[in-house]
């Protein structure tokens, strides 16, 4: 049967992928801030870890979804994606490759868990995507893992509650776990730590309350079930609340884990980059 | 657990330096942003640099304070007018700009000393919680 074996969160911050992409990543900027993706990048890799499938949760900067549709879960079921075109040309990245069977398997087992989710084939990934891959992956030919691209609206509000969050994360691991082939699933949730891109606010960072919020992932993640969006957009800046999709990945590793590595670093671009490697404990 | 969506929907009010991306907003910013979703097609950007006014005329729907503020990249408008930045990153990105360089615009800041303040650990959100109570 299939398996959740780890859990992984990362930013996804725009500025990383362009790093990445123009050879920059060994300028004094950037050296700290991919500094901390080294262990990771080595763990991932071992054969006992390497996962067979990533159910990436991220959220679409208006690339895929427009105005006119705005879905709060969205699973993409195709074979394929490609790189969107975001306004400089899509990224020299690796086409984003499905498991189109597990991933129609969640989608059918999450509906009947009474989450309604939105079956997406057609569409273009963007860099909340397409950046942790990189910063997990770097730069391979081809991506080392099958990809299963689940999308959560952030962008207007309501955005899922933390706890609706949670919950979904539940109901994938349990569409995971009666899913018959042998696989090694990884769920990530992706996107924050504190950032704020708009207004006089603009530039906001809040490493006290990013800590506590790493912490609380192994301690306490009932307190972050619970956690208004309010407290989001007040602690960790308007775009902070891409902090809920994080809940997605915990979720799926029931109820208690263990912390393997963390990174924290600011400021990559405008935001506080944070990033976590999570273990489920039996 | 719901919560009572106007108390919701108030509360976004008392932050400080913020608008959060509501339906009305989203309403009100419609063609602000679909217009910016136009320029993902490499032949609509080159089209948009090269005769921005004539390109407007291809949006009726936009406002002509909208149409303003798009010709001017005046970002902190935009937004008033209901335009959301992950929309305007495509207005910025045609341009050449950066997410730091489009975002440090509505600060009152320079592209130089934003980023400063960036390497130097960000804007402490100490006071700039709620209008209302100060903290």
């Amino acid at each position: 049967m299939a398996q959740i074996t780890a859990g992984i969160s990362s930013s996804h911050v725009p500025a990383i992928g362009a790093a990445v992409d123009l050879g920059k990543t060994e300028e004094d900027y950037w050296v700290p801030a991919f500094a901390g993706f080294d262990w990771t990048k080595e763990w991932i890799m071992k054969p006992e870890n390497k996962p067979d499938v990533v159910i990436l949760v991220y959220n679409d900067h208006a690339s895929a979804f427009d105005m006119n549709l705005i879905p709060t879960f969205a699973i993409g079921c195709a074979d394929e994606f490609q790189p969107a075109d975001e306004g400089w040309g899509p990224r020299p990245v690796p086409t984003v490759k499905n498991h189109a069977d597990l991933a129609w398997h969640i989608a059918q087992s999450c509906i009947l868990d009474e989450f309604d989710m939105t079956i997406i084939n057609k569409m273009d990934v963007d860099h909340g995507l397409t950046v942790p891959l990189s910063l997990m992956f770097g730069q391979p030919d081809a991506w080392p893992c099958k990809i299963i691209p689940l999308a959560v609206n952030v962008v207007t509000y309501p955005p899922p509650s933390g706890n609706r969050c949670y919950n979904l994360g539940r109901a994938i691991r349990d569409a995971v776990e009666s899913f018959p082939e042998d696989l090694k699933v990884q769920v990530w949730g992706t996107g924050g730590m504190s950032h704020q891109l708009q207004g006089t606010r603009a530039g906001l960072i809040n490493k006290e309350w990013d800590t506590a919020f790493l912490d609380d992932l192994t301690k306490d993640p009932e307190r972050l079930r619970k956690m208004p969006h309010i407290e989001y957009l007040r602690e960790a800046g308007s775009e902070g609340i891409e902090l809920v999709m994080w809940l997605i990945m915990r979720g799926a590793l029931g109820d208690k884990v263990k912390e393997l590595h963390r990174h924290y670093h600011v400021a990559a671009s405008n935001t506080a980059l944070g990033h976590i490697v999570l273990e489920p404990v039996e | 657990m719901k919560q009572d969506i106007h108390e919701y929907l108030a509360e976004f009010d008392d932050i400080p330096g913020t608008r959060v991306y509501t339906t009305k907003r989203a309403r009100q910013g419609y063609w602000i942003n679909q217009f910016a979703m136009s320029l993902m097609k490499e032949e609509n950007r080159k089209a948009w640099l090269e005769n921005e006014e004539k390109y407007l005329e291809g949006w009726p729907k936009l406002t002509p304070e909208q149409k303003q503020a798009l010709l001017d990249r005046d970002y902190d408008k935009l937004l008033d007018l209901g335009g959301n930045i992950y929309f305007l990153a495509k207005v910025f990105s045609t341009d050449g700009k950066s997410y730091l360089q489009a975002v440090s615009t509505m600060t009152g800041m320079s592209v130089d000393e934003y980023r400063d303040m960036m390497l130097s650990g960000g804007r402490s959100p100490e006071g700039l919680r709620s209008k209302s109570k100060g903290y």
